[in-house]
């Protein structure tokens, strides 16, 4: 029997870069298949070639065994190839049913009507085939991420697809969502749907798919069965060579207490208040990380410690002096680093090189600022040697920062703040974007931070991250702090019930980390935690 | 704090109208109205005797009529160009455009005259929607595939109207206001257009897919975009039906006297940016704007009549009435919601 797709010789060359290389693939009816590879490795041109966005300079996709040629996405549409976006391509104010028709309405009164009746019932027939849990009524704009998700997945079913292409299904998930997500897997497949998934997690190829390619630099480095590897294979197999993928921490006695947050309070833009009542303090030497779905207030909290915003309650303090309402420019001065979650928002003025975008922040501060006049010379010398030590492509200063991918940009913004000399690093998401190559530089540079008695609040949406990382870790849920917990033995699943924002039923866990912070970590810090 | 004018239930509004938003305006207005009924026939003697006496008149209907239209015409192209995400303030200009090539058109095919059957006015009728609609085809392509700022290009759009009718006119018939055909549309031409352009328009952009379509090209056009649906067309009939809509109303306001005047700010008077106003006030539904556009026009209809009656007030103030009561309503009742992308770009992938 023909496989459900076949993808045979692909190549495709962009002026200047080839980002496929005679790439074959293939993938069973009823299979669930991952593509696993670096940022820019080609996994998502690749797929774009399959759903017909990008024609192959070389090569020919096969769809049971026929060969096809398409000129747009709507061609694959129409061929059985569905695509879902990792941002959803959803119309916010409209319901469900909506939005799974639009563009296919079912039409009565010779088209002067769209059939509501006729559309809604073939959404709830979808939705109850495949068990999806769907209200057809629903607006999108209130119903949950893993809901939209599944919208996408109805949108595509309904325009008859047989083979769903998701990219990074899961990024936005909670590790609840994601298992329902690994369920509706099952269903589909069970049903002869074949689906070819986008990831650079190793561990969501190993538990979700029966089959795992791995590209690297646009070639197909090999196709396994997922029983068949070991996260570190398949980690050798996306960097090309060995890769240590726990961060190694080490035991360390943290130090002066560099921030306190206390009962903090905070509204985000639209007055509605986002973070609740949140109390920490973070000392020299110690790694605090903060966990949680994105959305729950981090952004708010993390703007009020940082001085972006005005906390409506509660104090900060910083060295031991009180911070909220200061300026930002204050809170740069006094040694505050931050490296911000929307990179390309605050962290880099796009339009701007590498050399004028390595003084931000310090465009006040001797060696840069003189007599006001910058100093151009010592400030591309600030520039290269960021771009050295962080391994920035290109190395090139002149680049303008909206030309380098979201992996460089990324580091370019963490050496940037790094070598600040800050005494506080306010990192989000750190790593977001960033290839697993870099992310294991970055986690050792970020440890070298703390060994040298840095204080580092680090807050991600990544689960092994923060658990490898922190010497204490909270969870955040609708602006409060479900727990706060011992990275080292709290397991998945407790920190995914947290981050849906139940209470863990031993407390014993949560009380002794809460009243207890910053005593006990001499234990927490050597485990090697296996995320 | 919630509206209490939001919750009253009325049973066939409920199903046109679900914003809580132009629910209120609409039951505040008809409150108002009844009451100025009340105490009208009550205290004929009174300032409320008089008021009413003004407000339930024919001729003050037939002139709310005469002046709303234009509004609300504009007002519904306007909605259908901005949900698409084209922001289109060019109205003034297609109102403008479309009132002189109305009257323009009658008096070349002569009055008395027809052609294929079709009565001379009605032939101007339409060269004035003809004239509107090829005038936002310009927009619309200068904005869509040339991507210009939509403001500038709909500033320009009014600009080039304000310039070039006056001085048509005055190629033409020697001056910037037109001689008087000697016919005009009734009242009451006017009246029926408008609500069967509100029902229509409301038919359209509820119940039709290219009501879906629009919605979805100025919320989320990537999403239009991935289902296979251009972008770029379904914005064209948004801003299309602008100029198509905006032409009925500029035509009808000229011929329902018979003249294009052209001095000062021409004829229209600013009713395309009130025509902005309505649909906003509106919140983008046609029922809303229809209500919104009647209330304008009545109480400039009001106000003009409120000056002949002699009270000891300045007219410079009673012409002020209209747009204070707008600036009241707005404060008090709320405000709307853009579309997501309304005034942005889109640019397909491939």
């Amino acid at each position: 029997m023909n496989p459900a797709v076949h993808m045979d010789g692909i190549t495709k060359r962009f002026p200047g870069v080839v980002a496929n290389d005679d790439v074959d693939l293939a993938v069973e009816r009823g299979s669930v298949h991952a593509l696993l590879g670096e940022n820019g490795a080609g996994k998502t041109t690749l797929m774009n070639v399959l759903y017909g966005l990008y024609e192959p300079t070389e090569g020919t996709v096969f769809l049971d065994g026929e060969p096809q040629s398409f000129d747009s996405p709507r061609d694959a549409i129409d061929a059985g190839v569905g695509m879902i976006h990792q941002h959803f391509m959803l119309v916010d104010p409209m319901t469900v049913w909506e939005n799974v028709v639009l563009g296919n309405e079912p039409r009565t009164w010779g088209g002067l009507r769209v059939d509501e009746a006729a559309a809604r019932e073939a959404v709830v027939d979808l939705s109850e085939r495949y068990g999806f849990d769907v209200d057809p009524d629903a607006r999108i704009e209130d119903v949950s991420v893993g809901v939209q998700q599944r919208v996408e997945i109805l949108k595509a079913l309904y325009r008859g697809a047989d083979v769903l292409i998701m990219d990074e299904p899961t990024a936005v998930l909670t590790p609840q969502e994601v298992e329902d997500l690994y369920d509706v897997f099952e269903e589909l497949t069970d049903q002869g749907k074949t689906i070819i998934f986008i990831s650079h997690k190793l561990g969501e190829a190993l538990s979700a798919a029966d089959d795992i390619t791995v590209l690297r630099d646009g070639v197909n480095v090999g196709t396994v069965a997922s029983t068949d590897v070991t996260r570190e294979d398949l980690a050798e197999m996306m960097v090309g060579r060995e890769v240590l993928m726990e961060p190694a921490t080490t035991p360390q006695e943290p130090g002066d207490k560099v921030l306190e947050v206390t009962d903090v309070h905070a509204d985000d833009d639209r007055g509605v208040e986002a973070v609740s009542g949140i109390s920490f303090e973070l000392r020299a030497g110690e790694v605090f990380g903060i966990a949680g779905v994105d959305g729950n207030g981090q952004s708010q909290l993390v703007e009020a410690i940082t001085g972006m915003r005005e906390p409506t309650d509660g104090e900060i303090t910083y060295l031991g002096e009180a911070m909220a309402g200061e300026s930002r420019r204050e809170h740069i001065d006094r040694g505050m680093a931050f490296i911000p979650e929307d990179r390309q928002e605050r962290g880099l003025v796009m339009s701007y090189d590498l050399t004028e975008n390595g003084i931000l922040g310090s465009q006040h501060d001797p060696p840069f600022a003189e007599d006001g006049r910058l100093d151009w010379r010592a400030s591309r010398d600030h520039a290269e040697s960021v771009i050295e030590q962080y391994d920035v492509r290109p190395p090139d200063a002149d680049a303008e920062a909206e030309s380098l991918s979201g992996g460089n940009q990324q580091k370019f913004i963490v050496g940037r703040e790094f070598e600040r000399d800050p005494d506080l690093v306010v990192a989000m998401h750190p790593t977001r974007g960033v290839d697993i190559g870099s992310t294991e530089f970055l986690h050792d540079r970020l440890l070298e931070l703390r060994a040298e008695g840095k204080a580092v609040l680090l807050v991600s949406s990544k689960l092994d991250e923060v658990q490898g990382l922190s010497d204490r870790l909270a969870v955040i849920h609708e602006g409060e702090f479900s727990g706060v917990v011992d990275p080292a033995t709290v397991t998945e699943e407790e920190i995914g019930l947290l981050m849906a924002g139940e209470t863990l039923a031993d407390d014993s866990v949560e009380g002794a980390a809460v009243h207890d912070a910053g005593t006990d970590l001499g234990e927490a810090g050597d485990e090697e935690v296996d995320a | 704090m919630r509206n209490p004018l939001a919750d009253v239930s009325i049973p066939v509004l409920d199903d046109l109208i679900k914003s809580d938003y132009v629910r209120s305006l609409v039951v505040g207005t008809v409150g108002v109205l009844g009451a100025l009924l009340v105490l009208g026939t009550l205290f004929p003697e009174s300032v409320a005797g008089d008021l009413s006496g003004i407000v339930f008149s024919t001729s003050t209907a037939a002139s709310t009529a005469r002046l709303a239209a234009p509004i609300v015409l504009a007002g519904l192209g306007g909605i259908f160009a901005e949900k698409s995400g084209v922001i289109n303030i060019g109205l003034e200009g297609l109102l403008i455009i479309s009132a002189f090539v109305s009257v323009y058109v009658s008096s070349v095919v002569g009055i008395g005259n027809a052609v294929l059957g079709v009565p001379a006015i009605w032939v101007g009728f339409l060269g004035g929607i003809a004239a509107s609609t090829a005038l936002s085809l310009v927009f619309g392509i200068v904005c869509i595939e040339f991507q210009a700022d939509q403001i500038i290009a709909g500033l320009a759009v009014w600009l080039i109207a304000l310039g070039l009718a006056p001085f048509m006119s005055t190629v033409f018939f020697g001056g910037v206001n037109t001689p008087n055909l000697g016919a005009s549309v009734g009242w009451k031409y006017s009246a029926v257009m408008v609500v069967v352009a509100t029902l229509a328009s409301w038919w359209a952009l509820n119940r039709t897919a290219f009501g879906k379509h629009l919605r979805a090209a100025g919320e989320n056009p990537k999403a239009l975009d991935t289902v296979g649906v251009s972008v770029s067309k379904v914005r064209h009939a948004g801003v299309l039906l602008s100029g198509v809509l905006s032409g009925v109303g500029g035509s009808a306001l000229a011929l329902s006297i018979g003249q294009f005047i052209g001095s000062g700010e021409t004829m229209v008077q600013g009713k395309g940016f009130i025509a902005i106003v309505a649909y906003l006030f509106g919140n983008y539904n046609p029922i809303g704007t229809l209500g919104a556009g009647v209330l304008f026009a009545g109480l400039d209809a009001v106000q003009i009549r409120l000056q002949q009656l002699g009270y000891a007030i300045p007219d410079t103030l009673v012409q002020t009435i209209p747009y204070v009561v707008v600036i009241l309503v707005l404060a008090l009742v709320g405000r709307t919601r853009l579309p997501e992308a309304a005034g942005e770009h889109y640019e397909t992938e491939d």
